[in-house]
């Protein structure tokens, strides 16, 4: 297991490799790939030592990282490397080659390529197209990054997942996506989210700075526990409350409660008051139950209102709350009563009052219900959302259908685990 | 192949090199040639000959590339030697280029002055027009226009004639080679090749070709295209020097800009003479508008890998139009703010484009040499030997033009 983390190739070139007794035997001149699943990984690397370059197979290191990379062999152990055109090189090959998009329409050049250890190899996850690359291979990307601070901007990353790009040749004079180009500016946050999981936690929250606060938030929520814990953690209190008060309540609690209870409690207390009050309300649920599942922002009104009346709140309401396809209806001391659906509430005549037009028969959920016996409910009655009621009959929130199929199914992004 | 063939194709593929070595002639090669002929007479005649055999061998190269390739110059160079030696020219390219723009709309500026029309309308209206041009028009479209406008060089060739040389003397001059041992001599005939052979020349003959997308096959017809605008534009030099040297020279009259010349030509060789040279530099100024800030989006837009072209929208190649269109904005500030250091500004760009026309020469001749990119239409060996013996003739004289820019001249 040479490789842990993650590393830029212009960070190790010409770095020196050194061998078991910490003797130089010459320096990283190139890095041979071949094709592999998922992504290309690295083979070999090419040493230069005294202007002869020279062949170190990615099983014979020891160490490969950016501070260190060492060799288990002696430097005449290396076997002469000669360019081949067959090969696939980094530098030679890929650096600096024309992006085109799916359309055949330039996109930008590559200005760097970004490594991770995976299974033991190292594998080629993103290349760089932004200026930090450029600053980078001209060594001044900490320069620029000061630069950029005195104006109160961040350097943004701009990675491009190998995910999006077509399998390499030899050869190749250009590197196409697999998309068009449209796409990459304008990534859906669930994408977005696979890219984040693959760069590393520090960058991520460095990424989601460059966002603005509705598409982090967004891609914030698509992300696995602890990825989300671990940019949160590295974003000034702030940044984070602004995000976290982006999010719907209950994915908002999800994020706090896999963060450390001083943090969480410093989060909340830069958070709007009743954001922040039904936030901590959800955060007191076992998270695999229909009250760890439940948002608690909906829709409810008082039975005795006109559907003309309750239209025309609607229109305002509807705007701040996630789920809106059904319209509950509570009586003075918040206790369930029924249920209208959007459908209904629209085709009904414009005088009747709520009470005429409701459905009493509800299925509902007490908050330690099971996720799965929450899942089968929904699924069994096709519902798009369910409401959590307490023992008293006290409506708590409503579990939707989306966040129930994200914990049977969760997104690629979510589920992935990658330790490094 | 009939005749007509031929020359059918010809037709469709000229212009690039035509319209390239033509714009060679902007404001600060007119100013140039006129204070050349002013000064010295004839005398610096002969030096057109060796710099348009320089031209010709360098433009053929670049447009040989282009074809070969179909890319462009700062393609070529950021994908063969790497981001750092392209970042660093390409900066200095902007900052010179961006210079070489400044003197062209301030061309234009003076020649509408001349021509009795205030120049903070008239240089909003042509910066307004070329702006149109490329951001609106198509690449055939604008390469029509600019065609059309080479014409108006001839004005230069018929002010030739109006000033009724002795050509016996012009002849002479031409082709036997003299030299007085001062410095504004030297450097006058450095400023020459100087001005005609730039950098941003190359990454524009290159690019232009590459987008207009000329085959392997065709070759021929555009070599062909190259040899005439090189042709072309030595003889119009060559008649703007004759002009003055006819008229300014024997008063002993000192001119520094092209516009002076063309005020002192009315006296002197009438009301035409002055209309054709200011109406001339006016073309110039404002070609030179179009091509230096184009040339530079190409390059810039290349180097990072960005859609870029004349043919395409605002939306498809932002970055390309918008560098387009933020040099020739801040080109008609800087002109029109009164006490800009406009001098200054030209004189650092000379300064700098003499400095990268060595590089730029020495990475074009060897990719044109590299076989992995070439094939087989590699330089042959005899065309190697002009080609370094033009680069190092150049690389010279530019480092002692550079060098006298900074010592006053008449020292």
């Amino acid at each position: 297991m040479p490789f842990f983390g993650e590393l830029f190739v212009s960070d190790i070139l010409k770095k020196p490799i050194l061998d078991p007794k910490g003797e130089e035997i010459g320096k990283v001149r190139d890095i041979v790939v071949i094709k592999g699943e998922p992504f290309p990984k690295v083979s070999a690397l090419i040493v230069e030592r005294k202007k002869r370059l020279f062949n170190l197979p990615w099983n014979n290191l020891n160490i490969f990282n950016k501070r260190i990379i060492s060799a288990q062999i002696y430097s005449d152990l290396l076997q002469h490397y000669d360019y081949s055109e067959t090969d696939l090189l980094i530098v030679r090959d890929i650096f600096d080659k024309q992006i085109v998009d799916a359309n055949g329409v330039k996109v930008v050049r590559v200005n760097d390529v970004k490594l991770e250890g995976f299974d033991s190899a190292a594998i080629l996850v993103a290349v760089d197209v932004g200026m930090r690359g450029i600053m980078r291979r001209l060594g001044v990307e900490r320069g620029g990054e000061d630069m950029m601070r005195l104006f109160k901007k961040h350097l943004p990353y701009n990675l491009i997942s190998w995910n999006y790009i077509q399998p390499l040749e030899p050869k190749l004079n250009k590197i196409s996506l697999t998309v068009p180009r449209q796409m990459v500016s304008e990534l859906h946050p669930a994408d977005l989210a696979d890219i984040i999981s693959q760069v590393s936690h520090k960058e991520g929250a460095s990424f989601f700075k460059g966002l603005d606060v509705e598409t982090a938030a967004e891609a914030l929520s698509e992300l696995q526990p602890d990825v989300q814990a671990a940019i949160i953690t590295g974003m000034d209190t702030d940044s984070a409350a602004d995000i976290i008060e982006e999010m719907p309540p209950d994915e908002a609690a999800d994020v706090l409660s896999d963060l450390p209870v001083d943090k969480a409690k410093e989060i909340l207390e830069h958070i709007e008051k009743d954001e922040a009050e039904d936030i901590q309300e959800l955060l007191s649920h076992e998270e695999d139950t229909a009250g760890g599942l439940m948002t608690n922002q909906f829709i409810a009104y008082r039975p005795d209102i006109r559907v003309k009346d309750a239209i025309e709140k609607f229109r305002k309401d509807a705007e701040e709350v996630e789920t809106v396809y059904y319209l509950y209806v509570t009586d003075a001391d918040e206790k369930i009563m029924g249920v209208i659906s959007l459908r209904d509430l629209l085709l009904a005549s414009l005088d009747a009052k709520l009470s005429d037009i409701m459905k009493t028969k509800l299925k509902i959920v007490s908050p330690d219900t099971d996720e799965i016996e929450v899942a089968e409910i929904v699924s069994k009655y096709n519902l798009v959302a369910i409401p959590v009621v307490d023992s008293e009959g006290y409506m708590l929130g409503i579990v939707t259908i989306d966040d129930v199929v994200d914990r049977i199914l969760p997104p690629e992004a979510k589920r992935k685990r990658r330790k490094v | 192949m009939s005749l007509w063939r031929r020359i059918a194709i010809f037709l469709s593929i000229m212009g690039p090199g035509i319209i390239t070595a033509n714009i060679d002639n902007d404001a600060s090669g007119i100013t140039t040639y006129s204070v050349a002929g002013a000064r010295f007479g004839y005398a610096l005649l002969w030096t057109l000959i060796p710099t348009t055999v320089a031209l010709i061998v360098i433009q053929e190269m670049v447009a040989r590339m282009a074809v070969v390739t179909g890319k462009g110059l700062s393609d070529l160079i950021r994908e063969n030697y790497g981001v750092r030696s392209t970042f660093y020219m390409m900066t200095i390219l902007f900052i010179a280029n961006f210079g070489t723009t400044v003197a062209d709309f301030a061309g234009w500026a003076a020649s509408m002055e001349i021509l009795g029309l205030s120049k903070y309308l008239m240089v909003p209206l042509g910066a307004l027009f070329i702006w149109f041009l490329v951001v609106k028009g198509s690449y055939r479209f604008v390469e029509r226009i600019l065609l059309v406008a080479c014409l108006l060089y001839f004005g230069y060739v018929l002010s030739g004639f109006m000033a009724k040389p002795e050509w016996s003397r012009v002849m002479h001059a031409t082709f036997v080679p003299q030299i007085q041992w001062n410095a504004e001599f030297m450097m006058l005939s450095i400023a020459i090749i100087g001005t005609t052979i730039t950098p941003w020349m190359q990454f524009y003959l290159q690019s232009s070709i590459a987008e207009k997308g000329i085959k392997k096959e065709e070759y021929k017809a555009t070599r062909l295209d190259v040899f005439i605008g090189c042709g072309i534009t030595d003889i119009v030099s060559f008649f703007i020097i004759v002009t003055c040297a006819t008229t300014l020279f024997p008063l002993g009259m000192r001119i520094n800009e092209a516009s002076e010349a063309a005020l002192a030509l009315k006296p002197l060789a009438g009301n035409y003479a002055f209309l054709i040279f200011a109406v001339c530099l006016a073309n110039a100024s404002l070609l030179g508008a179009i091509i230096v800030p184009l040339a530079t989006s190409y390059y810039i837009c290349e180097a990072m890998g960005w859609e870029r072209g004349v043919n395409k929208t605002f939306r498809e190649a932002p970055q390309f139009m918008w560098i387009y269109t933020f040099m020739i904005v801040i080109a008609v500030i800087v002109i029109l703010i009164p006490d800009a250091p406009l001098v200054f500004l030209m004189v650092l760009s000379s300064v700098l484009n003499g400095m990268l026309l060595p590089f730029v020469l020495i990475y074009a001749l060897s990719l044109v040499n590299n076989k992995k990119i070439m094939g087989e239409y590699v330089n042959p060996k005899f065309y190697n030997v002009i080609s370094w013996g033009t680069i190092g003739a150049i690389t010279a004289l530019t480092v002692f033009f550079v060098i006298t820019i900074f010592i006053p001249a008449g020292l």
